[in-house]
């Protein structure tokens, strides 16, 4: 590859460049909007260990050891990855760095993915880093790999904190050589890697120091820029994609665009504000950078005149920067969206999460829900998710509420739904603690629905993935796993088997104790379904709606010809086979495609379902 | 040169992300400065998803600016006429007319809005047609986009080559032979227009 060779890369294809230029040699992360694509990208080079943990917990650990063995190392996780992973973060940070270590944190202004809209600079401050903010692919690449050099000259973990619009936009980038880094051999040195005190009493002074240093490094830094204009009166401090949107209007105003937002140099901003009359922040979500020149002394405005909450678009900037008189009249367009019909994310076609919540919705349960593609069970026509907080919570929720419950008298049956993968992110020691003070009276079922992937972030592999897929090495067995924990009543369900399943739900849901069904059918996206796709015929449907209601994407009410009433009926292109309309048709109009069965004789349209085993990939 | 805005609207699932980088990847490959986004929301698929391409002598934001949108292309209607907003009288609407009906149409909740989309691309200079049958026709419905990437390509300061060099390096390779045919469809479909 030649010095020069340039290419266009999403913000994540920077960052695993990065990495990769800068000799990373271990990188963890764990599955997660925007991030995600930063962790498939890196496992491109062979000459890399990556992995998807179990957990951003687990990742960072990864990180931290590849970090001790004296490698660079990095852990990458969306912006509430870091809440788990913050334990370890907050007590490796006191430790000297050795290996170049790297914490790249997606944040989302905006809410475009996410539960909720963490500003994790903070959390960078919060743990003594310094913190590096790309504002495109090349910077995403470039930052990462000076984040990697300052974490070992610094002996510091950096952050890159990158945001959701920086991680997807493609720009140009101007490839490199991978550089080679020597291992630093970790040496026994308990006052450096045990956190105990009094070893960590002076490490508050060494934390404190490093930040000292990092703000004179900051002072004449590469990663800040200064872009002077003549005869301009206020400077604007930002960073990040911020200063692209910002240089859409050509502002008469000087700018000062920082690479890295903490720490930032006293020194320089107090020249700088020697010699403007007015300096204004624009930054997305939390005042960070403002509150920082402030504390410094030195009058400035940011969140007086921009939002706290969603992204800084051109026509947010401009509108700010009329209110705050530096420009004095709109030039982009104020136009706004005209109300159209909305399109909520649905379950696939052929998702087997349908059934269940189909069922669930009948059955009228209250539902505690957790996170993963099953979150959107909330959303009509199912709304059979009445609580949804962060992963594996369900589990703490749902026995906190039963015994709350028991308190005050009430009995309500409680359904706790969680996913394969958020069951090993963090959900076992929830499973674990429902031992405790178990009460035969309470009335709680718990349903796992095993669907062997990480679905919604593209089918990343599960510790139970290895039990279906050559590729995946994880065997993981669920139900031996409740088992052995000493949890009794575990049922596996083939939730293709739409009358078997609501039995089972049914029975477990009206008696007393603890319970676990296990759904076994696979991702549909991941693990297609080998049946043929099904069909309506408008003859013999009635109108009823219960296929239209399990809110299946191929399924519509339809005007057929020479039919007065409406119709359902099924896109071809579209309907995955899974069977589950055909199961809840009370007159078995959908039927698969080129059977055409007798209706005349009541009861022998029935559409029956093949053996599962047939389907289990085990079996291939 | 003035900046092109290129605007991308469709269904999770429908492949725009795959698209948008080939937009973008022709451009540069071209010569051009180039940005662009695509907004993956909630879900892996059924979901609204949007993506933007902007190529030029210099590009900042990767978003295009209210009302300067150049080309629309829709690989769903509504998802097209959504983004009107950032349209003008000049712009280009191009649309795979195959409708997929979002979950309030589906339950019968509102009307999938037809009256308005097609009043939509009355207001444009506008090229639309149900072109997953076309690419069926051609050998495989998936190649529907690039049908659409076709008909912009006629509009386009890129050449008709870098448009199949780039094609022919980012489509599964089982699939190279029919989305050549799928672009030379949509770029001769309207020329006599």
């Amino acid at each position: 590859m030649s010095n020069q060779e340039r290419t266009v890369l999403t913000g994540n294809q920077g960052v695993a460049r990065g990495f990769y230029e800068a000799g990373g040699l271990v990188a963890a992360s764990y599955p997660g909007s925007p991030t995600v694509e930063i962790l498939e990208s890196i496992k491109e080079y062979k000459e890399v260990y990556s992995e998807f943990s179990t957990s951003e917990k687990v990742a960072l650990e990864v990180a931290i050891g590849g970090s001790f063995a004296g490698v660079r190392s990095m852990a990458s996780m969306k912006h509430v990855g870091v809440n788990i992973a913050a334990d370890p973060l907050m007590t490796f940070t006191q430790t000297k760095t050795n290996g170049g270590f790297v914490l790249l944190s997606g944040d989302d202004p905006g809410m475009a993915s996410s539960q909720n809209e963490q500003d994790n600079r903070i959390l960078g401050k919060f743990a003594n880093m310094g913190i590096l903010v790309p504002a495109d692919s090349q910077e995403a690449k470039d930052f990462t790999k000076t984040a990697f050099d300052l974490s070992e000259d610094y002996h510091l973990p950096m952050m890159v904190n990158i945001t959701s619009r920086v991680c997807h936009s493609r720009t140009p980038v101007v490839l490199g050589e991978r550089k080679d880094v020597q291992a630093k051999a970790f040496e026994k040195d308990v006052e450096r890697y045990c956190m105990i005190p009094p070893h960590t009493h002076k490490l508050q002074h060494d934390m404190k120091n490093r930040i000292e240093k990092l703000k004179e490094l900051a002072y004449d830094s590469e990663l800040n820029v200064l872009e002077e204009k003549k005869g301009a009166d206020t400077l604007v401090i930002t960073s990040g994609l911020v200063y692209h949107n910002l240089k859409e209007l050509n502002p008469p105003v000087s700018i000062y665009k920082l690479g890295m937002v903490y720490p930032i140099s006293p020194k320089k901003i107090q020249e700088l504000s020697d010699k403007y009359e007015n300096i204004i922040v624009v930054e997305e979500l939390m005042p960070l950078i403002e509150n920082e020149v402030k504390l410094m002394g030195v009058s400035c405005e940011g969140k007086k005149y921009f939002p706290f909450t969603g992204e800084l678009h051109t026509e947010v900037i401009e509108e700010g920067l009329l209110e705050a008189g530096v420009l004095s009249e709109r030039k982009t367009s104020d136009k706004k969206p005209a109300a159209s019909v909305k399109r909520p994310p649905l379950f696939c076609a052929g998702c087997p999460h349908r059934p269940i919540f189909d069922i669930l919705k009948k059955l009228r349960k209250r539902v505690i829900g957790d996170i993963g593609c099953y979150s959107m069970a909330m959303f009509e026509p199912f709304q059979a998710s009445d609580s949804i907080i962060s992963m594996g919570a369900t589990l703490g929720i749902t026995k906190g509420m039963s015994k709350a419950n028991g308190l005050v008298g009430n009995s309500e049956p409680l359904v706790s739904v969680i996913g394969d993968g958020t069951m090993f992110h963090s959900g076992l020691p929830g499973f674990v603690n429902l031992l405790h003070q178990k009460d035969d009276a309470e009335n709680m079922t718990f349903i796992i629905l095993d669907n062997r992937t990480t679905a919604m972030t593209g089918g990343q592999p599960t510790a139970a993935s290895g039990n279906y897929a050559k590729e995946d090495d994880m065997k993981v067995d669920i139900k031996a796993i409740l088992k052995t924990m000493g949890h009794e009543n575990v049922k596996e369900v083939d939730q293709f088997d739409y009358e078997a399943t609501k039995e089972v739900i049914k029975t477990e849901t009206n008696t007393p104790g603890i319970s676990f069904i296990i759904a076994k059918r696979p991702c549909a996206l991941k693990f297609k379904i080998q049946e043929n796709t099904f069909y309506v015929n408008p003859n013999v449907c009635i109108g009823c709606r219960n296929c239209v209601k399990t809110n299946c994407p191929p399924i519509r009410m339809k005007k057929y010809k020479n039919i007065d009433k409406l119709k359902s009926s099924i896109d071809p292109d579209m309907c995955a086979g899974c069977s589950v309309c055909a199961q809840v048709c009370p007159v078995d109009a959908i039927q698969p495609k080129g059977q055409h069965p007798d209706h005349s004789k009541k009861g022998s349209a029935k559409y029956k379902r093949k053996e599962y085993e047939k389907y289990d990939l085990n079996n291939d | 040169m003035e900046t092109i805005n290129i605007l991308l609207g469709g269904v999770g699932g429908q492949g725009l992300v795959l698209t948008t980088d080939i937009i973008c990847k022709a451009a540069f490959k071209e010569g051009y400065d180039v940005k662009s986004n695509d907004v993956i929301g909630l879900a892996q698929r059924g979901g609204m998803v949007w993506g933007s391409v902007r190529f030029g002598r210099k590009v900042h934001s990767p978003n295009i600016p209210v009302g300067k949108a150049h080309y629309v292309l829709g690989l769903e209607p509504l998802e097209a006429q959504r983004w009107d907003h950032l349209l003008n009288e000049q712009s280009v609407v191009i649309v795979n007319t195959k409708e997929v009906h979002p979950t309030p149409a589906l339950l019968e909740k509102v009307d999938y809005p037809t009256d308005e989309i097609k009043e939509f691309y009355e207001r444009y200079e506008n090229y639309t047609s149900n072109f997953s049958n076309d690419a069926k026709k051609l050998g495989n419905r998936k190649a529907a986009n690039t049908v659409l990437i076709g008909i912009m390509a006629r509009f386009l300061p890129i050449s008709v080559e870098t448009w199949k060099e780039i094609l022919k390096e980012n489509v599964p390779p089982k699939a190279i032979e029919v989305n050549m045919k799928a672009f030379d469809f949509g770029y001769s479909e309207f020329e006599n227009e």
